[in-house]
């Protein structure tokens, strides 16, 4: 099930370039898909689901400040 | 409180012992996460700085052949996570199965990125091409040679195909996929 959804948001995260034009929304789409795959990579494969919360709450905390600080930057230099 | 009570449980890593596999693997993989964590974080303030130069670079690169690769490392993290699965139940033969095929998908991966080189470099394209291509070869490269790392640990896990090992190769795996997940828009679809 895990391996089913991670396929299906990869080829999502692919398309979206194409299918929304606008690079703001484009960016957010593509950069949240990247975090919901990452989230199920850490729970599902890395076993974390398990694990305390803390491990969990350290591996997304790293997803989501990474894709917040190129999302944001991206956001910044488009309104410039 | 008696004496026992201060002794220590587990395998004296603390807190890292309730994580799969060897805890020294986890004193890596977070280590590794933020070494990427950086690499990917100066990447996107270069971008800031130079968002024409990042742009021409991004248009020149293959992002169906990088799409396609994200299908194989997902796939390959896949047959690990059932090879570590098949190495609980103490299934010897189906956690080798597993574990071979993570590793053939993970070659299979490493092949299509230097296919990739190839065909960027036969275009003229290098290291001193633009400051993008200077960071899209190094954190690219980098995470390959975690990705070469990657089989040799599955090849070494391999051979005993028991749970703990199984366990603590896998985690590493896992990482090297979770780190593609996050870098592959970052440096092929993030505009």
């Amino acid at each position: 099930m895990t391996w089913i959804a991670l396929i299906g948001l990869a080829l999502a995260t692919i398309l979206v370039p194409s299918l929304v034009p606008r690079p703001l929304l484009g960016n957010a789409l593509v950069l949240a898909l990247a975090a919901i795959k990452g989230r199920r990579i850490a729970l599902d494969f890395l076993d974390l689901r398990a694990a305390p919360a803390l491990w969990r709450g350290l591996v997304s905390a790293w997803i989501l400040v990474v894709v917040l600080f190129v999302w944001l930057t991206s956001a910044v230099v488009a309104l410039i | 409180m008696s004496a026992a009570d201060c002794e220590p449980q587990g395998t004296g890593w603390g807190i890292l012992d309730d994580l799969p596999g060897d805890p020294m693997i986890w004193v890596l993989i977070f280590s590794e996460l933020a070494a990427f964590g950086l690499f990917l974080g100066a990447f996107t303030v270069a971008r800031a700085i130079h968002p024409a130069v990042f742009a021409a670079g991004q248009a020149a690169l293959d992002p169906g052949l990088a799409g396609l690769n994200t299908v194989v490392l997902v796939t390959s993290g896949w047959a690990a996570a059932r090879a570590t699965k098949a190495a609980r139940a103490s299934e010897r033969r189906a956690t080798r199965y597993w574990l071979l095929t993570a590793m053939g998908l993970g070659g299979l991966f490493v092949a299509i990125k230097l296919g990739e080189y190839a065909e960027e470099i036969g275009r003229g394209i290098g290291l001193e091409t633009s400051p993008f291509f200077t960071l899209y070869f190094l954190l690219s490269g980098f995470h390959l040679l975690h990705v070469c790392l990657g089989i040799i640990i599955l090849a070494l896990v391999c051979r005993r195909a028991e749970a703990f090992g199984v366990e603590t190769g896998t985690a590493f795996w896992h990482m090297v996929d979770l780190v593609w997940i996050v870098m592959f828009p970052i440096l092929y679809l993030v505009r």
